[in-house]
């Protein structure tokens, strides 16, 4: 294949991406409620539940538990929220219209990537949610630190989707779905370190944290965030370079059993 | 020259059903060929259709559209195929405007832009256009919720074409629209078969679209049972019919049965005939005639008449 052959599919595939995500923005957009529900989200998460964990169980850690747990759940609410977008895959394919994704030139990967993408704008302003309640906590993040976060989300969302696209790919009716949610992101939210140091974690719970894409994307963040300060031992649980090797390595396999399920389900209708 | 569809020994058999959906089913339709096929509910028409487009996967034999195989170069298949699918694909929250700009950005027509006014001249012309000529330009920024369900078919239309696909599938595409609409939606098709040459595949209920097809197939338990034109299909399966009547009635019938012509009496004389003409019946009579008329069978006797002597309808 020539080289602008190539680069012309390319953009293509690209373009299919950035339209198939648009679409979920329109649609988010065009639900104030759901906007409302997506800042609404970090206020029950992490001001009335973090709250409470931390006026209760942060005694005796030798690091700031406050600003730990909303890293975790800055974390937890892209995860949960990337999640629950994804979940309207099964909307479309109630309402048929995956089927005019599935007729369409494009390659599965770029349908599933412009889907997921699509769902993080939900996430990101949950994200933003969270440091504003964090914020009002008297948590706070320097501009540097927001940043670098707000580079990595796309990464996150991305490892989210994939993940979420696993279980997601393979259902075909909406109740199932909303269980499915459930079933991927509370386990995630404890196994992960989101609220809950998890140094001492062994065994079957050990081995399940590994494989999860949060625990990897909660540890890079906190890299960030507590790099060169004397808490950063406590914290971080990788090597930076290996925490990334392994969020992209657990993001393409994912990705690619999750959309091989979805492709599968959709031609087996 | 390849067909622009070729369909060879195609068999599909859906997990945990007992009964094979499309049993080795074979035909073809050439370039800019108008195709009807034509078959009872559960017949395999969708599930054919369905595999024709890529979106399900068949059990074994070998379908190619316009030379491209639909398992090994899919993606080839889909760039050349336009679908109305039976049941609406449309995203209802979105604006039928909206849903136009999302598949024609798919299609890798136009790079996405946020809003319609920032879309391409080109883009925006023939959108207009395409909507004026089904009749939603007025509704072209509601919200598909809005739009009754003839609009919303006339969507899917002007979606389907707005990339110019060189076959155009039609799964029922008027189920559900009025007769006008029904009309006008015909009329357009015909024009853009003349100008693009498009080929097009159609299954229908109304089997009166299918009258002026090149080709029509029928499907029945998953087989094909006729593939010829309409008009072998209807001499084929049915004799066409005298009508006729007489101030005295008696006469006339007996006068054909001397004749030895069969005929039958509903509210008037039947005298069907296939290998004689209907001057040559006509000229042996003496009695008087009061009507006279010839019916000519239409595809629907021919399918109906087909259906009877195969059985029935599918389950």
């Amino acid at each position: 294949m020539s080289e602008a052959k190539k680069r012309s599919r390319f953009f293509r595939e690209l373009n299919a991406v950035i339209t198939i995500a648009a679409r979920d923005i329109s649609l988010a957009l065009k639900t104030p409620a759901m906007l409302i529900m997506s800042l609404a989200m970090p206020i029950v998460m992490m001001g009335l539940l973090g709250g409470s964990l931390s006026q209760n169980m942060a005694g005796g850690l030798d690091f700031d538990y406050k600003q730990f747990m909303m890293i975790g759940m800055m974390i937890n609410m892209l995860f949960m929220t990337t999640t629950t977008g994804i979940s309207s895959l099964v909307d479309d394919h109630e309402t048929d219209f995956t089927q005019e994704m599935m007729v369409s030139p494009v390659s599965r990967v770029s349908i599933v990537v412009g889907k997921i993408f699509g769902s993080s704008f939900g996430a990101i302003v949950s994200m933003i949610g969270t440091i504003v309640v964090g914020l009002f906590m008297g948590i706070t993040l320097t501009p540097l630190q927001q940043l670098l976060i707000f580079a990595l989300s796309p990464l996150m969302c991305l490892s989210a989707g994939a993940m979420a696209m696993v279980i997601i790919g393979l259902i075909k009716n909406k109740k199932t779905a909303n269980i499915a949610v459930m079933l991927i992101t509370m386990p995630q939210m404890f196994l992960s370190g989101a609220i809950i140091p998890i140094n001492n974690s062994s065994g079957f719970l050990l081995w399940l944290s590994r494989v999860l894409p949060m625990t990897y994307c909660l540890d890079l963040v906190r890299a960030v965030v507590y790099g060169g300060t004397p808490e950063y031992d406590s914290v971080v649980l990788f090597n930076p370079a290996v925490t990334l090797a392994a969020i992209l390595g657990l993001t393409a396999v994912f990705l690619i059993i999750g959309t091989f399920f979805f492709a599968r389900t959709e031609k087996n209708r | 020259m390849h067909p622009m569809i070729a369909v060879e020994g195609l068999v599909k058999q859906y997990d945990r059903a007992k009964v094979t959906a499309v049993k080795g089913v074979s035909f073809a339709v050439d370039e800019g060929e108008f195709f009807a096929f034509l078959g009872p509910n559960g017949a395999g028409k969708t599930t054919t259709i369905s595999i024709l487009t890529t979106t399900l996967s068949m059990t074994s034999g070998s379908v190619a559209i316009a030379g491209h195989d639909v398992q090994k170069e899919a993606k080839r298949v889909r760039e050349k195929v336009g679908i109305i699918f039976q049941q609406p694909s449309l995203d209802q929250q979105l604006t039928a405007e909206e849903n136009i700009r999302f598949h024609a950005c798919l299609y890798g027509m136009y790079s996405y832009r946020p809003a319609f006014k920032l879309m391409p001249a080109a883009y925006r012309n023939r959108v207009m256009e395409l909507a004026e000529i089904v009749g939603i330009r007025d509704s072209l920024f509601r919200s598909i919720k809005k739009l009754s369900v003839g609009m919303q078919r006339k969507l899917e239309i002007i979606r389907s074409l707005i990339h110019t696909p060189a076959v155009l599938f039609l799964d029922e595409p008027t189920q559900g629209l009025d007769a006008v609409s029904r009309r006008s939606l015909w009329e357009y098709i015909d024009n853009v078969r003349k100008e693009f040459g498009t080929t097009v595949f159609l299954t229908t209920h109304y089997i009166d679209e299918a009258e002026n097809v090149d080709k029509v197939c029928i499907i029945n338990h998953g087989e094909i049972a006729e593939c010829c034109s309409p008009e072998e299909m209807r001499h084929s399966l049915l004799r066409q019919e005298l009508i006729l009547d007489a101030d005295d009635r008696d006469a006339l019938t007996r006068e054909l049965s001397e004749l030895g012509l069969f005929h039958k009496t509903k509210n008037h004389i039947i005298v069907p005939f296939r290998d004689s003409t209907a001057q040559e019946i006509i000229s042996r009579l003496n009695t008087k005639l009061s009507l006279l008329e010839i019916h000519e069978p239409t595809l629907e006797d021919a399918y109906v008449e087909y259906l009877k002597q195969t059985g029935g309808e599918s389950k």
